[in-house]
């Protein structure tokens, strides 16, 4: 079994780096065709035209898209990403700063996906035939048709201004703070031992984390529910039934088990796109992430940070997809066989 | 907002553990000491090192750590701020500063004219990618008679060399600490002379300044200000409205009666020193004079303020704002559509037989600029000119400007704090510079020779004239003064300012 485990983490960080360098030449070259002119966006309205060019020229503008590439690249193998025009800060330093807060969140907004996808699509399954899973269809599809960032400012205007229940910007009340250790918030606060600050934190990020749940969800609850009835229909489930087991024991010793197998590899596709919806939800409630980063980037034209941005999103995918083939593994025995 | 008629969250979680907890966090912001202020802000500074970007959006931030040389008075004349006096040669070529000397660094080191040259002179000498050292190109020696006095010396005379000490990227920073941690790392962790020190920064989220309790102005009555990054205008109205901010900037026009209607509120749109025009090319469709004319014409400015910004916005008539120095209340440029017409008749064109033009405008880059576009199309429309709009980014605008590939039009909007003419219709139409679209000499010729006009009223009387000219040659259309919302709590007392600063330490709540 471990060797099939390890042949299948080894066989997919072989195959990631072909796909990181794809996805690196893909994003470096569309942004360089792109017409946009990120050295006068950062300089004084009295620069002339050649104190312009100079700057393009100083940042290597000017050549062609090809050394730019090079160039760019041995920068990555030396361990940097390059400089950020905006900023003048190394872009790595900067992701650095911001990553740990959007990991939080998608974390979080993973936690809440899964909660909600998996006990709604048990609920509906429990309801089958009757109104109550209409009308659980009937939510699903409603929550699903509400792109992100439209949940994220409904919930800004109901909890946060309508029942002034939860705070919606930040990470953390004015006049609170915490000594930085990891940049990951809710862990600096264990560390520090502040439990009151560590809420305060749960609190900065429930609305967010719940507006990027919602649109991965009903997807889960969906797919779960449809396994669920074709699993239903399994002769190890009718043999289950003959054998006397409750509708709740088949399901809880046989039919979960194997219905949550192509939710579970679904979970892992959504999860990832989840970094991808951080962008509006983070600038929504102004929180400190590499989305809200990255929407300030492309603004402004700074290519370094959408590359280095561009090239955490493509290894997060790869990462969680990766976690997501192992656990599949580990939770389905046939295919560790039949490796 | 009374709770007691609602399921109040706290009464909810109270019945949990964590709620026990929860218990025991300090107050909300919703019972904001006297003596603090949360402020929401859309614009994060790209770094604390003032001098390397010469950002509008943060002037006001930056001036709650650093001082700058000279400042503006809310009515917006040069006044003495660090720098007490100050004397500008004949020729340009020569300014002579002299300090105070009870200005002292957040650790209590003292400003002297070292800092100065520092800033000014060496860091560029070193090789430093500044903006300052770009506006100040010129310069090259600093002279230093004393601790106090000092002469800059420039080798082309700079008319604005004194508006530039109160304009963007223009604060002194500490030769000391910069020497000592690092241009980078000063980025990070600044210190200034101004009446706020950063106690913490978390990019794209908020800093926390406490009052300078050495400052050598005025101490702030708000000794602690919180500036929420609020990016989202939604989010900054929610902000206000439930409570968690007790000020915020940018908020859309129609929000403006609606809180200046509402018990605890105070809402104002503020005309300011920032004007929204079209930049005009000089040839394609637009080398026909009678056609500029006539498009300059044909926009109802007054229709465009009353639909967009509830009347607010003030039309112009040259590139200038009520208030500037070379501002002309008797010139007026009409409202004209039949006038409009009879131009475009004398060079052929007609409803029947339009003349097509492009139009470049941003979306969203500036409050109603599409709109505004769109407008502008139609009433053109009416007058036999055809207008293609485009939609483009702002890094898009740039790039088309450098390569001479603007359309005929574009929507644009112009911000100058000092509203110095030079700022206004020197670099908006100087045919060298980066931000002209104009490149015809007729106009170019005259604008540049105010450049190297020294003599304060001789400059500023070229300049009106030249803003005149510009308009009718149709080089130039200005529209509107653009003008800055905002929304506060009803017992805090601000200071406006008529170039949009927003400054704290100005402030008291009553």
């Amino acid at each position: 079994m471990s060797g099939g485990i390890f042949g299948v983490i080894a066989r997919r960080i072989i195959v990631a780096f072909p796909i990181v360098v794809l996805a690196s030449i893909l994003v470096f070259v569309v942004l360089r065709l792109i017409p946009a002119d990120p050295v006068a966006m950062s300089v004084p309205p009295n620069a002339t035209r050649d104190e312009v060019e100079a700057m393009r020229r100083a940042l290597g503008l000017h050549l062609p898209i090809h050394e730019q590439y090079w160039i760019w690249l041995s920068k990555i193998l030396t361990g940097t990403l390059g400089n950020s025009i905006t900023f003048a800060q190394p872009v790595h330093r900067l992701i650095g700063q911001s990553l740990p807060a959007t990991i939080e969140l998608v974390v979080l907004a993973a936690f809440f996906a899964t909660i909600i996808g998996l006990a709604g699509g048990l609920l509906m399954h429990r309801l089958q035939g009757t109104a109550g899973e209409q009308a659980a269809d009937l939510g699903s599809t409603l929550i699903m048709s509400v792109p992100e960032f439209l949940w994220a400012i409904f919930f800004i205007l109901l909890f946060g201004v309508a029942l002034q229940w939860f705070p919606f910007s930040g990470r953390l009340d004015p006049g609170i703070s915490v000594p930085r250790e990891t940049g990951f918030l809710l862990i600096d606060c264990l560390i520090a031992a502040r439990p009151g600050v560590f809420l305060n934190a749960l609190e900065h990020m429930l609305l967010p984390a719940l507006a990027l749940a919602f649109g991965t969800a009903p997807l889960l609850m969906r797919v779960l529910r449809s396994s669920l009835m074709e699993v239903a229909q399994e002769d190890y489930v009718t043999m289950a039934r003959l054998r006397g087991l409750s509708e709740r024991q088949i399901l809880v010793r046989h039919a979960f088990k194997n219905a949550f197998l192509p939710t579970l590899t679904l979970m892992g596709v959504q999860f990832s796109f989840l970094f991808g919806g951080t962008l509006l939800v983070e600038v929504i409630y102004g929180y400190p992430g590499i989305g809200n980063m990255m929407v300030e980037a492309v603004r402004n034209a700074d290519l370094p940070i959408i590359q280095g941005v561009a090239l955490v999103y493509a290894v997060a995918v790869l990462v969680i997809n990766l976690g997501v083939d192992v656990l599949v593994l580990l939770l389905n025995p046939k295919l560790r066989v039949a490796r | 907002m009374s709770k007691t008629s609602k399921i109040s969250r706290r009464s909810f979680v109270a019945t949990t553990a964590a709620g026990t907890a929860a218990l025991a966090l300090p107050g909300t912001v919703l019972s904001q000491a006297k003596d603090s202020l949360v402020m929401g802000w859309p614009v994060d500074p790209p770094t604390w090192d003032p001098v390397v970007r010469t950002n509008p959006g943060i002037q006001s931030i930056y001036k709650m750590i650093f001082d700058q040389p000279m400042t503006q008075a809310p009515d917006l004349k040069v006044i003495p701020a660090v720098v007490k006096a100050w004397k500008l040669a004949d020729d340009g070529k020569r300014l002579d500063l002299e300090l105070r000397d009870d200005v002292v660094w957040h650790d209590g080191k003292k400003l002297t004219t070292a800092d100065l040259k520092f800033t000014y002179l060496e860091r560029k000498q070193k090789g430093e990618k500044l903006d300052i050292a770009t506006v100040w190109r010129h310069l090259t020696d600093v002279q230093i008679d004393s601790d106090t006095k000092c002469s800059f010396i420039l080798a082309a005379p700079m008319p604005t060399a004194v508006q530039w000490m109160a304009f963007l990227a223009n604060f002194i920073v500490p030769k000391h600490h910069v020497e000592a941690i690092g241009a980078e790392k000063f980025g990070e962790q600044p210190i200034g002379t101004g009446p706020y020190k950063l106690v913490s920064y978390e990019r794209n989220s908020r800093m926390v300044f406490e009052a300078f309790d050495k400052y050598w102005g005025p101490k702030p009555s708000i000794k602690k200000v919180t500036v929420l990054i609020m990016k989202d205008v939604s989010a900054r109205v929610a902000a206000i409205q439930s409570g968690q901010a007790d000020w915020v900037p940018e908020i859309p026009i129609r929000d403006v009666a609606r809180f200046a209607g509402m018990k605890g509120f105070k809402a104002e749109a503020q005309p300011i020193t920032r004007i929204m025009l079209l930049q005009i090319r000089s040839d394609q469709g637009f080398a026909d004079k009678n056609v500029r004319l006539a498009a300059h014409h044909a926009i109802d400015k007054a229709s465009l303020s009353r639909a967009l910004f509830a009347g607010k916005a003030v039309p112009l008539s040259a590139i200038t704002v009520p208030g500037a120095p070379s501002y002309d209340a008797s010139f007026k440029f009409a409202y004209d559509p039949n006038l409009a017409k009879q131009l475009l008749a004398k060079s052929g064109f007609s409803t029947q037989k339009p003349i097509n033009i492009g139009m470049a405008t941003t979306n969203g880059f500036f409050p109603g600029d599409y709109d505004m576009a769109r407008a502008i199309a139609q009433m053109w429309k009416l007058v036999g000119i055809e207008a293609k709009v485009e939609v483009i980014e702002q890094p898009k605008y740039f790039e088309l400007n450098r390569a001479n590939k603007l359309p005929e039009a574009t929507l644009y909007s112009w911000d100058n704090a000092t509203a110095d003419p030079e700022m206004f219709a020197g670099y908006l139409l100087h045919p060298k510079l980066p931000f002209s679209a104009w490149k015809d000499m007729g106009v170019g010729e005259r604008i540049m020779k105010l450049f190297d006009t020294v003599a304060y009223d001789q400059r500023i009387a070229g300049y009106k004239d030249v803003e005149k000219f510009a308009v009718n040659e149709g080089a130039a259309m200005p529209l509107l003064q653009a003008v800055m919302t905002r929304a506060y709590k009803e017992n805090l007392k601000i200071v406006e300012y008529a170039n949009g600063w927003s400054l704290p330490h100005t402030w008291s709540w009553s």
